[in-house]
């Protein structure tokens, strides 16, 4: 009886995990599958589309240099920060860092410190010069979009490193590189940093799936001779006749490809990163990165200074400063804010309610697929529980879209938390795994022997080692709820609007001041997430505490 | 406590008007017009509209359309434009008893996906603002209501001698769409950029000498963004000399004889242009964006009114000039389209009917909007731009795709 019930259960978490982490599949395949024939002469304009090669390596480019750039980035100043007393004040600041959305982010560095921006303006201004057209960042190409994107990353990946680090015995890999004769900078190269690498793996795909297909960060600051794949693809897809059509089946199969590359890419990094530590190891190299990290101890004061100059523009945005304007003949007013104030209300509520809900769903579930994993000893591949944020979300959500109005469901708040439950099932799972898998044992055993049963053991164990990590996890899934416009605007058919939808709405017609207004609003939800759980965070010991306290 | 703030801001607002009797005055006016429905159906017995105003089927959709919400599928990036549809709501809340609700998208293709996605069941969406590309795939797929020039009692208001309001970029509209408002294709420039003419006209060799005075400063929005496609259309207008064969499908030997004047002209403007011609602005938008932000010495505009509307607001220098093509600004209509299996669609025709309105069509055009008139009665000939009638449709896509061919990569 007990192993049926046993099994029964096994089975109901099973179909509950595959239904949520099948759904985006599910999509992809309702919603790419071709409406007109597909024949050779398609694939064949396909390819002779001008600039494809050029877009599609630009593209990779992009998806691999940034996020790349951002977790050695992330590497370097956890390394320089997790021993020292300004870690504190670095898990303190990393909420409003993580909430600022990558426009705002992007929009903001052009603004500042673009070839004519408000950085260099004002500093030549004081000697009453114009500053050169060469100064500052390009508006648009690769190297602006490579640092719009890495700049905002960092903070996730360090998000993900610290909860990483909260399960791994650092202090004691550190010490025993000392013992060996390392220095802690070569130490923590050779020691900690295979370790992240391997455990970072989602979370560096998730990264670059974002990079791959973002819209309007593409739109905004990326080349456009040729343009972006992620643009490409979107016009093909928003025009209509047969031939865009057949291009953006075409296209989207590309972008799996695409996908592909850099999965593999992924690991040949991975590969190719600790050969050349154990072989610098060996060979007792002298280590260059390692001096290169102390450049970063002073991340944290440049990158705060960063969004506060970023926040600083968009407050004064807000209250109608623009580039008219000098400080006495700009017409400040607060009217923008009060005026939208009254229609933000209910879209702030949906928000909230729909990113609770549906943050707390997923990162249920994410326990759900860990556990029954665990149990059954049958691990399944990254990537099959990163579907979400992997396969091309457009195309997904209209085959959800499909079957949605093919039930005749209704437009309700909680058909728009299923939809947002895979991608925040996603996102917490690639916080989870390596805090959960990672866990010592040690401590359920000892419970063990106490004589607690699996399911005590499970909750009074296990379940308080992760809390610190399941923080982050809830966190990261509730911005990334409150972030997601196609479902909820396809799903809910407008009925229910969020913050996001209509941020997203007024920021395609770039009005400054109140794109400025929206954004701040938006930025503020995930901003007391990330408070909130960093607050709690630094009140609960994690595994790592449990070990060395 | 967000509601306590909510409420102290409405006081606030409130408080704008700082003379309680006009305060009175207004509340008194909404009053009375609540309590007569009809009053405004009074001037000039027997026009068509009256008629059709009095008809037993205009009175059916009227009583048919009472607690209806209506969902309106628009564009929602201008704050101007979402101003102007919340003041729509609340006057059609209180005539016609019919809610308004504005669906914000981002790009009009997102409701011609979810069109696409019902197939003809039941659909969510009771009202589109639509032109161009998108309504031409949605009329070709059987998706729009029809008849609604003949359903609409307003509709026989629309300036239809005067404008171009039959055919939407080339396609007939067939009673398939209702023309809203007209776009005329026009540049913002700083002043004194493009010479001193009299007329505010602009020709392709004035737009060539500006860019060699300022080298970097001019661009266009990159096509296929159909404010860049058109500003293409219009220099290829202006090189050809207005050629016949651009109003009539573009034939092989057209386009061989017509495009190199094009392809000509933009290898001497590219290398002048911002960035060199290596990067476009994304949009009209952002090339107004950069326009404010100095970066830019002109922009395009379709909205005649945008660059009065752009100084009231400080946000480009008072001095700037409004120019157009001397051939004559391409202009278009833009639309509002039922969905055939809309489930308000009666609903949807009173607001669009209310729309057509001489009230409704004067606040848009004075209010902050601007957007010009499509009725007759407001039809100000003086400030209309000398229009000029759209290319051939066929033209659209092989201008887009020669272009990406040459200069896209």
């Amino acid at each position: 009886m007990a192993t049926k019930i046993r099994r029964l259960t096994l089975s109901a978490g099973w179909l509950v995990v595959a239904l949520v982490a099948g759904l985006p599949l599910f999509g992809v395949i309702v919603g790419l599958w071709p409406s007109v024939p597909i024949s050779e002469a398609d694939v064949a304009r396909f390819f002779a589309y001008n600039g494809l090669t050029y877009s599609i390596t630009n593209t990779l480019f992009i998806s691999l240099a940034a996020p790349l750039l951002a977790l050695y980035v992330a590497f370097m100043v956890y390394s320089q920060y997790r021993f020292n007393p300004r870690w504190q004040t670095l898990e303190k600041r990393l909420a409003p860092l993580l909430s600022l959305p990558h426009l705002a982010v992007a929009l903001g560095l052009v603004y500042l410190f673009s070839s004519g921006g408000m950085v260099f303006n004002a500093l030549w201004g004081l000697f009453g010069q114009t500053a050169p057209d060469w100064l500052g960042l390009p508006r648009k190409s690769l190297l602006t979009m490579v640092l719009a994107i890495s700049i905002k990353e960092v903070p996730f990946f360090l998000l993900i490193l610290s909860a990483l680090g909260r399960q791994l015995a650092i202090k004691d890999w550190l010490l025993q590189g000392k013992a060996l004769g390392y220095t802690e900078g070569a130490s923590w190269w050779l020691l900690v940093f295979p370790i992240m690498l391997k455990q970072s793996r989602l979370a560096l795909l998730a990264a670059m799936a974002y990079s791959l297909s973002v819209l309007d960060i593409s739109l905004l600051v990326g080349p456009n001779i040729p343009q972006l794949y992620a643009v490409v693809l979107y016009n093909w897809q928003t025009g209509f006749n047969a031939y865009e059509q057949a291009n953006a089946f075409l296209g989207n199969l590309m972008l799996l490809i695409m996908l592909g590359l850099l999965i593999v890419s992924i690991y040949g990094h991975e590969w190719f990163t600790i050969n050349r530590l154990r072989i610098n190891a060996v060979m007792a190299n002298p280590f260059k990165i390692a001096r290169l990290s102390r450049l970063f101890t002073a991340w944290l004061g440049f990158f705060s200074l960063l969004t506060v100059a970023i926040l600083i523009t968009f407050l004064l945005w807000s209250f109608g400063w623009n580039t008219q304007s000098t400080i006495s003949t700009a017409n400040w007013s607060f009217s923008l804010w009060q005026d939208e104030w009254f229609f933000m209300q209910g879209p702030l509520l949906h928000s909230l309610n729909i990113a609770f809900f549906s943050s707390l769903l997923g990162v249920a579930v994410t326990l759900l697929a860990l556990e029954l994993q665990q149990q059954t000893n049958r691990k399944l591949p990254d990537y099959v529980w990163l579907m979400a944020i992997l396969l091309p979300q457009l195309s997904m959500v209209y085959g959800w879209q499909v079957t949605h109005t093919g039930l005749s469901g209704s437009y309700s708040t909680g058909w728009i938390i299923l939809s947002h439950l895979p991608f925040t099932f996603a996102y917490s799972y690639l916080v989870l795994r390596g805090p959960f898998q990672s866990l010592n044992q040690h401590y359920e055993l000892v419970a063990a022997s106490f004589g607690y049963t699996y399911w005590q053991r499970w909750w009074r164990v296990r379940f308080m080692l992760l809390r610190p990590a399941l923080l982050s996890a809830l966190a990261i899934a509730f911005s990334v709820s409150v972030a997601q416009y196609i479902p909820t605007l396809m799903i809910g058919a407008g009925r229910v609007t969020t913050i996001t939808t209509e941020a997203v709405a007024i920021a395609s017609g770039n009005e400054q001041s109140i794109t400025a207004v929206y954004i701040l609003v938006q930025a503020a939800l995930p901003f007391i997430a990330f408070l909130i759980a960093s607050i709690l965070a630094q009140r609960i010991r994690g595994s790592f505490d449990a070990e060395h306290q | 406590m967000m509601w306590l703030t909510s409420k102290s801001l409405r006081f606030l607002s409130n408080v704008k008007y700082s003379n309680p009797l006009a305060a009175l005055v207004v509340l008194m006016a909404v009053a009375i017009l609540a309590l007569l429905p009809n009053v405004n159906a009074q001037p000039l017995p027997d026009t068509p509209t009256v008629q059709l105003e009095s008809s037993p089927q205009w009175q059916q959709t009227l009583a048919d359309a009472k607690g209806e919400t209506v969902y309106f599928y628009a564009w929602g990036g201008s704050k101007p434009i979402n101003d102007y549809l919340r003041w729509a709501a609340r006057e059609i809340a209180s005539r016609y008893n019919v809610r308004l609700r504005h669906v914000k998208v981002a790009d009009i293709s997102e409701a011609v996906s979810r069109l696409k996605a019902e197939d003809g069941s039941k659909s969510a969406i009771d009202l589109l603002w639509v032109n161009g590309e998108n309504f031409s795939y949605l009329k070709e797929q059987r998706l729009l209501l029809g008849k609604l020039w003949s359903s609409i009692p307003n509709s026989a208001l629309l300036a239809t001698q005067k404008l171009p309001l039959k055919n939407d970029f080339g396609v007939p509209i067939e009673g398939f769409e209702v023309p809203w408002g007209v776009g005329q294709f026009n540049i913002i420039a700083d002043e004194g950029l493009l010479g001193e003419s009299e007329q505010n006209t602009v020709t392709s060799s004035i737009i060539l000498a500006a860019a060699k005075q300022n080298p970097g400063r001019i661009s266009y929005p990159r096509p296929p963004e159909f404010h860049g496609t058109t500003f293409l259309k219009q220099l290829l207008v202006d090189l050809s000399n207005k050629d016949k064969r651009l109003y009539s499908a573009a034939t092989s030997q057209a386009q061989d004889d017509l495009l190199p004047l094009l392809w000509d002209y933009l290898d001497q403007l590219h290398p002048l242009s911002w960035q060199k011609g290596n990067a476009f602005p994304s949009s009209n938008t952002e090339q107004l964006s950069l326009f404010q932000q100095k970066q830019f010495v002109l922009a395009v505009s379709f909205n005649p009114n945008e660059m009065a509307k752009e100084k009231n607001e400080k946000r480009i220098p008072t001095t700037s000039q409004r120019l157009y093509f001397a051939q004559g600004a391409i202009t278009n209509s833009h639309n509002l389209a039922i969905p055939k299996a809309a489930q308000n669609s009666a609903g949807a025709k009173v607001v669009i009917n209310f729309l057509l309105s001489e009230l409704a069509q004067k606040q848009k055009l004075n209010g902050s909007w601007g957007d010009p008139s499509v009725i007759t009665p407001l039809l100000d000939e003086a400030s209309t731009l000398p229009a000029q009638q759209e290319l051939h449709s066929s033209w659209q896509q092989v201008i887009e795709d020669k272009w990406q061919q040459k200069y896209g990569a």
